[in-house]
């Protein structure tokens, strides 16, 4: 069944920490279906949220998206059922 | 100091001794730092060579590889070796120049974005920006070339960095890099030894991961207590000891039919630092059907990856196996695995005068020096250097697994000739592979390095052409290299003296040469275009249904 999952991940300040994320996302086969990011107060770093519809097991990505040495934490939220409205 | 000064007092903080490269004019600094500096920089003429003798190095001796190249072409040339690393897991710190920061973007001479093409074939890649940050960048980078599960990370340095000043200061504690050793994961290991307990076929499956976890010893102590059969991948060939009598040898695409079939009869697999490539499993679905998997790594996202394990373990090899140890009852699957192995040994028997390459790499292991390392190439000649040859340990046999990359073999020869110049260094290539980077003969001969050679020949992209005859109707499609240079007149351009041959009763005189000749050899074996890999498991079939070359035998 496909899914929606929301990731929170705190990464370094460089745009390449992003880069990271998107390209694994789209190398280990997942579709990306929303993203927003913000520096953190502090400027010590960039908040990365990710939605991502997948019918795979999420922690394929998650797994792959921990081991990146930009990744500081990684937070994954209550995974949703994608309606028939959402996907199209 | 400048910041290309530090680079070089940074390598030698590492004890790095010797690195391979190739100067250019965004690295220009740093290589005029290396003048007369104590790290031996090894000049090859392709910057994919050098990077592929670092792996040789790394691979060979266990230490971090170091290359070097310029910005722009010399880092593009990188990335195929690069690549490499990171499917194999070797630990390699890739140096590249960039242009200065004042031009960065401008699409300047030789200006490509490295750090951008360094994202999928790196564990981790950095560019410096600030000199002030360059000596704490590079020990991140050598930290993280060897931590956990080993990878290549390149470190970018625009050329402004290099020439600015900057104090060299003492390493402080990383907090960003530490050794991961965590608490023994008991309840796991109950569960490991209660399946082990209940099994009546057990079998393990051994990849890389175990000898690059410094786990030899635990490995072999746990096969011969508890006696389970074994079989390897193979970059993990040399992990058994040879005097194992239930080791399988080779799973896979290209295994032994005996290694194959046990591990599609087994009920418990056991699978230590591999990954279920798919030249493994082949068919996934059908791939060790009965079998209930406990699975060991250091990787966290290989565990659950292809293949579900009842019971995952994540850490460190030499803690978890020995805690594995317990009673294994399976007397009668031994016996039956024994069985396998003599049904399906291999036959050396082939008819006719003309050179069997098997048998030749069988007369090779065994003339070959104590402690040789073989590298190989990519096709049917590394095949039948992982079915024919023996190893004592992984580190002497250095194939490209992963990634299969042809011209990987003369390079990493030439790095693990450097890393262990007390041992003999052998390449065996096949005649598609050796031209992809034959330019390294120049660094043989500037080096004086005594490498072996041996060229395989059937004037064939060889396994190309045997899939082509296999699965494409015999249409043979850009695979016929009958146009191939004299090897031996080739090797006499780079000064190094060589033989050919193309019958039987040549082979024992001429390795006797070659090993007896101080200097580098190429030995130049002609063979029939028409010998194949055998067995094949088909694509898209189980290991089972092997393929074998018994009708073509019988003839």
């Amino acid at each position: 069944m496909r899914t929606q999952h929301t990731l929170t991940i705190q990464t370094g300040l460089e745009v390449v920490a992003v880069e990271r994320l998107l390209q694994v996302t789209r190398y280990r086969g997942f579709q990306l279906a929303g993203m927003e990011m913000k520096p953190l107060a502090d400027m010590s770093g960039l908040l990365v949220t990710l939605t991502i519809l997948t019918d795979k097991p999420i922690s394929l990505l998650t797994a792959q998206l921990n081991k990146l040495y930009d990744v500081q934490h990684l937070e994954l939220h209550a995974a949703a059922p994608v309606t028939a409205a959402l996907i199209a | 100091m400048t910041g290309a000064e530090l680079v070089i007092k940074l390598l030698t903080e590492h004890k790095v001794d010797s690195i391979f490269g190739y100067p250019g004019g965004a690295i220009m600094p740093i290589y005029d730092a290396l003048y007369q500096s104590p790290v031996k920089h090894y000049l090859c003429r392709h910057e994919q060579g050098g990077a592929f003798s670092a792996i040789g190095y790394a691979r060979a001796s266990g230490r971090t590889g170091v290359c070097m190249a310029t910005s722009g072409p010399g880092a593009t040339n990188l990335i195929t070796s690069l690549a490499d690393a990171l499917l194999d897991s070797v630990p390699v710190v890739a140096i590249t120049g960039q242009v200065s920061q004042a031009v960065a973007g401008t699409d300047a001479f030789q200006e490509v974005d490295v750090l951008g093409l360094s994202l999928t074939v790196t564990k981790h890649s950095f560019l410096v920006k600030n000199v002030a940050d360059l000596a704490d960048t590079l020990r991140q980078a050598f930290a993280l070339a060897q931590s956990g599960r080993p990878g290549p990370v390149l470190v970018d340095i625009p050329k402004d960095v290099q020439l600015a000043a900057v104090e060299y200061q003492a390493p402080r504690q990383l907090t960003a890099v530490t050794d991961q050793r965590s608490p023994l994961p008991e309840q796991q290991l109950q569960l490991a030894r209660t399946l082990l307990s209940q099994a009546s076929k057990p079998i393990a499956y051994i990849g890389g991961g175990v000898h690059m976890a410094g786990a030899l010893t635990e490995l072999n102590d746990f096969l011969a207590q508890t006696g389970i059969p074994s079989v390897t991948t193979l970059k993990a060939m040399g992990s058994v000891e040879q005097t194992n009598p239930y080791y399988l040898s080779m799973l896979g695409m290209h295994g032994t039919q005996a290694a194959n079939l046990a591990v599609q009869q087994t009920d418990l697999l056991i699978c230590l630092g591999a990954r279920f490539d798919d030249r493994v499993t082949g068919n996934l679905q059908k791939f060790a059907p009965d079998a209930k998997v406990i699975h060991l790594d250091i990787d966290p996202a290989e565990l659950n990856k292809l293949r579900r394990a009842d019971c995952a373990m994540l850490g460190d090899l030499r803690q978890l196996l020995p805690q594995m140890v317990t009673s294994v009852q399976c007397q009668a699957w031994q016996q039956h695995c024994l069985q396998l192995k003599q049904q399906f040994g291999w036959r050396y028997d082939h008819p006719g005068e003309r050179i069997y390459a098997p048998l030749l790499l069988k007369q090779l292991s065994e003339r070959m020096p104590d402690n040789s390392v073989v590298s190989c190439d990519v096709g049917q000649h590394q095949m039948w250097v992982a079915q024919h040859m023996r190893f004592s340990t992984p580190r002497n046999h250095l194939s490209s697994g992963g990634l299969g990359t042809m011209g990987f073999g003369l390079p990493a020869a030439i790095g693990a000739q450097i890393s262990r110049p007390q041992d003999t260094s052998i390449v065996v290539s096949g005649d598609g592979s050796f031209m992809m980077n034959v330019q390294e003969l120049a660094t043989i001969k500037r080096f004086r390095l005594p490498v072996k050679i041996v060229v395989i020949d059937n004037q064939r992209l060889g396994m190309v052409k045997q899939w082509q005859q296999l699965f494409f109707a015999g249409r043979y499609s850009e695979t016929d290299l009958s146009d191939n240079p004299d090897f031996v007149s080739l090797a006499a351009a780079f000064a190094i003296p060589g033989h050919s041959i193309s019958r039987k009763d040549e082979v024992a005189d001429a390795l006797e040469a070659m090993f007896s000749w101080p200097g580098p050899y190429l030995l130049h074996v002609r063979i029939d275009e028409t010998d194949n890999v055998w067995p094949l498991v088909p694509p898209g079939a189980a290991n089972h249904d092997m393929m074998t070359d018994l009708p073509q035998w019988e003839e």
